[in-house]
């Protein structure tokens, strides 16, 4: 049986049934943390066929738990996979579950919050270990970075993606098929269609390079030279909250206070006048470099390298540099 | 008194200033340059509720009181002074109906007055009668046949009194030379296809270009006796007790366009530099700010503190009404002439708006009563035996 | 039909004058004006038109400090019908556990069709809320909505969820909790009407003592709090920002080393 006391980590799957990549950082992270602090470290994938996913989790911890739940192929899986893992930690009693603070760790915490009582950290960009986590978060906009732990012996932990690098374990782990304790009484909700949308394919939040468009871009086509740079870099295409209002670009791409929060090792804005609502989702970026004609605009106080000058002009500029590196 | 707005004050504020900014602003210097009235702002105010402020929720007015609808007027005065006054005017003109009228009146006029759908405009001055208000010679006669009035004379320098769909007239009704001056005149309502009833001239202003003055003129004009507001004679008093209560909305449009011109020149004086530096810091500049800011200021306090007196029925309600119209008029005047005098040469030019709002100012001066009636007012007050 | 709304107020981030309080690293709500956290006024627009069209109206739910009413006031400016606030000085430093419990257990007393929440909140919401409520009251949880349409006769509701891919369409039996995201579309300024409207709107404020808590007997608060702040400090500066004034071709230049020397490419 899993050690109290022991660090567990959520094995969220995408909608192909993969391990999505935030769980494969949060369990480079979770390994981390149970070799400094000397506990166990255990994953948890529920999914209507989990081995998968185990298995690819298994890669980075030394144990997982793979439960098998059928429901989860056609419902909504937040409420019932955390059904099934309160019912486990309140059996086990970790010390933490770690999960991913994108859509779905998010749903799945709410839940495990609210039946076990547990407390929860949340957004974390660091984590380290004191008898106990302790989270370091950005808040207001990033003005401040506070320092938190539980108050308990128990407790959630969300992590945000491109916090750490996923780092596979020297040797792989064992996956262990497991029923669920209990039984589940809340509501389920059935998914009764599926649809896709154009043009969005990874999330956001885990690309490692992002070009975003703002109020300069001027309109949807004004688009096609964010697309073509992004492209060129291998990045993913970003936009603030005014392009999306505007419907130049979908909301899936919206970096900011209402929108995605990104970490990226570089975060080219074109465009972006930097205002606080669309900074807070990108200043933590590594490298930023902005293109924009107004020398006084806020990015310019944040940002590594701007541009002054017409970004229908330096971006394609940019775009043609970097093919003719690769070329020559 | 609550020293600070309340929250609905102050969003009602935020949304008029949004609306200001967004909308009217783009427009100001076009009408100040064609010199026409706003037909499209008066329906932009109309459709936003604007215009039905200073009327009764019963008559679909949202019922707000002299400060909501001065910060209203502040809020558009800030960006086209012209467009401001249309507010302040349909509030002038229809204060003697809100204080004086009969259910009956209130009920025929003021929906379509609350909806913005008709203008009113106040028609009390006359060539021969400015400040002199009892000399109007204007005469409203009785037909003792049938109980109307028959209207003969002429109004000069009436607000939008071309635009207007009705007209409340002070004509003179005393039957004798004998009947006390401040009881000659009574208060009509002439709507404006009445026959007789005419536009003579508008007048090429120095400021406010785009808020018709008119001429107007009454020939043979019959109204029923249903359209006269208050008992006859009681014209003057409902003259005055009217401007008691209009001059904070002149006092709000003067505060607007101090407003306005501060917020220009602050953001003139920080970007231009000269000799290294912008001009902002230079001690005689931010000088010149800093007494702009404190002075508009204060005179936007004292607007607020009158609003709230005289909506509290304060007995000295003439007195506060007098000076915060007095101290903005003046400000305005100041703070605009500054404005021009920060930028420069650029202050001279159409390409900037404080020439516009430096013209603008001067009426708030002279409207409603001159700066020297203000002042007569006040030290009447003061002398006043206890 | 009727739509509860949780709205929760939050300092103005434009304002740049969030602070914690020294003395026990709670957020200091008195040092900027607070105003409504902008997910819920998407949550609030959706409840809104939805009313519009099928009639009905839309409650306010809110626990929060004491200047609370004067931000519901701009909520109701924008058409919600009345409002419920809880407040009690005890539940000030709250955590998420005791917010949970606290509106799970308000919501709880209330009649409604749907329950509409924001996907988080600028304050450092970690967005798990909702999700608590719903658990404890056994609602169906219907999240991260691009598009909700119920069917007031059917009494059911359908929600286009998003997903990495496109979206989920869910379908759930009333009353039910969805998720609003900005998906759904810009709220509206509140008109004058609206605002002068809000002044006699109904505001019911509750004390804790009010409320039959959800999730058992244990405390809540800000006494009870599961998680404890150790210290805040600024995070280290970014360095000089570095100003390319170049014709196009010499500024991209410049960006590709830039790049290549920080080993992006």
């Amino acid at each position: 049986m899993a050690g109290a006391g022991a660090i567990w980590v959520h094995g969220e799957l995408t909608g192909d049934g993969d391990l999505a990549n935030i769980s494969a950082e949060v369990a480079t992270l979770a390994r981390t943390l149970g070799e400094a602090a000397g506990r166990d470290v255990v994953g948890i994938v529920v999914g209507a066929d989990p081995e998968g996913a185990a298995g690819e989790l298994a890669r980075y911890v030394p144990r997982v738990l793979a439960i098998t739940e059928p429901a989860t192929a056609d419902h909504a899986a937040g409420t019932i996979v955390g059904q099934r893992i309160a019912a486990l930690v309140e059996r086990d009693g970790p010390a933490v579950l770690l999960t991913g603070a994108g859509p779905e760790g998010r749903d799945l915490a709410g839940v495990v919050s609210a039946l076990t009582g547990w407390g929860v950290l949340v957004n974390a960009v660091a984590v380290t270990w004191d008898d106990g986590p302790v989270v370091t978060m950005s808040v207001f906009g990033g003005k401040l970075t506070t320092t938190s732990r539980l108050t308990g012996d128990h407790g959630i932990v969300t992590v945000r993606p491109n916090v750490v690098t996923a780092e596979p374990a020297a040797a792989p782990g064992a996956v262990e098929a497991i029923e669920a304790p209990g039984e589940m009484t809340l509501p389920q909700v059935p998914i009764v269609d599926r649809l896709e949308a154009a043009g969005v394919a990874a999330p956001i939040e885990e690309a490692r390079v992002i070009v975003a468009g703002g109020r300069g871009v001027g309109g949807p086509d004004g688009f096609k030279v964010v697309e073509e740079l992004a492209a060129e870099l291998g990045g993913a295409v970003g936009a603030t909250r005014a392009a999306v209002d505007s419907g130049w670009i979908p909301y899936a791409q919206q970096i900011g206070q209402t929108g995605k929060i990104v970490k990226p090792a570089l975060y080219l804005a074109l465009g972006i006048s930097g205002a606080i609502q669309h900074k807070v989702g990108m200043q933590t970026a590594e490298t930023i470099v902005a293109v924009n004609r107004d020398p006084d605009a806020p990015i310019a106080d944040f940002a590594d390298v701007v541009v002054i000058g017409d970004l229908f002009e330096v971006a394609p500029a940019i775009t043609a540099a970097l093919r003719a590196r690769k070329a020559g | 008194m609550p020293y600070r707005l309340t929250e609905d004050q102050a969003a009602l504020r935020d949304a008029v200033r949004i609306l200001a900014d967004e909308q009217i602003a783009p427009r100001a210097a076009e009408i100040d340059r064609t010199a026409e009235f706003p037909w499209d702002v008066k329906d932009l105010l109309a459709s936003h509720d604007v215009l039905s402020l200073p009327f009764p929720e019963q008559y679909g007015g949202l019922g707000g009181d002299l400060l909501t609808v001065c910060l209203a007027v502040e809020q558009i005065s800030r960006v086209c002074a012209t467009s401001g006054l249309i507010l302040a005017v349909q509030e002038l003109a229809s204060l003697p109906l809100l204080l004086f009228g009969t259910e009956e009146q209130k009920q025929r006029w003021f929906p379509d007055l609350a909806a913005g759908r008709h203008l009113i405009a106040f028609a009390l001055t006359e060539a021969e009668a400015g400040s002199d208000v009892a000399a109007a010679r204007t005469r409203a006669r009785r037909d003792d046949a049938t109980g109307d009035w028959i209207i003969d004379g002429s109004k000069r320098f009436i607000s939008q009194g071309s635009v207007a769909d009705l007209v409340v007239v002070f004509a003179a009704t005393a039957e004798s030379d004998d009947t006390p001056r401040h009881q000659r005149l009574s208060c009509f309502v002439v709507e404006k296809d009445t026959p007789g009833f005419g536009v003579e001239r508008i007048e090429h202003k120095m400021g406010i270009r785009g808020s018709p003055t008119a001429e107007l003129s009454f020939s043979g004009v019959r109204v029923p006796d249903a359209h006269r507001v208050g008992e006859i004679g009681q014209g003057f008093e409902i003259a005055m007790r009217t401007l008691d209560r209009s001059r904070p909305g002149i006092a709000a449009q003067a505060v607007g366009i101090a407003q306005g011109a501060l917020e220009v020149a602050s953001a003139y004086a920080r970007d231009r530099t000269q000799f290294g530096k912008p001009i902002a810091e230079f001690q005689m500049i931010g000088a010149m700010l800093a007494d702009m800011d404190a002075q508009t200021e204060a005179a936007r306090q004292l607007l607020y503190k009158a609003c709230t007196e005289i909506e509290a029925g304060a007995a000295d309600a003439g007195r506060w009404s007098a000076m915060c119209k007095l101290v903005a008029g003046d400000t305005a005047m100041r703070v605009t002439t500054d404005a021009v005098q920060v930028l420069g040469g650029y202050g001279y030019i159409d390409e900037f708006p404080v020439e516009r709002m430096m013209r603008d100012a001067k009426i708030t001066q002279l409207y409603e009563g001159t700066q020297q009636i203000q002042r007569l007012v006040i030290a009447r007050a003061l002398a006043a035996p206890r | 039909m009727r739509i509860v709304v949780l709205v929760k107020p939050v300092p103005d981030t434009a304002s740049g004058g969030e602070r914690l309080r020294p003395d026990d690293w709670r957020l200091d709500r008195a040092a900027t004006t607070a105003v409504v956290n902008a997910n819920d006024e998407y949550a609030l627009e959706a409840a809104l038109k939805l009313t519009e069209a099928h009639g009905g109206e839309v409650v306010l739910l809110t626990m929060a400090g004491a200047a609370a009413p004067e931000t519901m006031r701009k909520a109701l400016a924008m058409g919600a019908t009345s409002g419920v606030l809880v407040s009690d000085d005890a539940l000030g430093g709250s955590d998420m556990v005791s917010t949970t419990r606290v509106l799970a257990g308000a919501l709880g007393a209330m009649e409604y069709d749907l329950a509409f929440a924001g996907a988080d909140t600028s304050d450092s919401g970690g967005g798990i809320v909702p999700a608590g409520v719903a658990a404890l009251l056994g609602l169906p949880y219907l999240s991260y909505a691009a598009k909700i349409e119920p069917d007031p006769e059917a009494r059911t509701v359908r929600v286009n969820r998003i997903t990495p891919t496109g979206y989920d369409v869910l379908e759930a039996p009333m009353p039910a909790l969805v998720v609003a995201t900005q998906a759904l579309g810009e709220p509206r300024y509140p008109s004058l009407k609206g605002i002068m409207a809000a002044r006699s709107k109904a505001l019911e404020t509750k004390a804790l003592a009010d409320v039959s808590v959800a999730g058992g007997d244990g405390p809540v608060g800000g006494a009870a709090s599961t998680t404890a702040v150790l210290g805040a400090e600024a995070p280290p500066p970014r360095g000089a920002t570095r100003v390319i004034r170049e014709p196009a071709d010499e500024a991209a230049r410049q960006v590709v080393a830039f790049l290549a020397e920080r080993r992006i490419i």
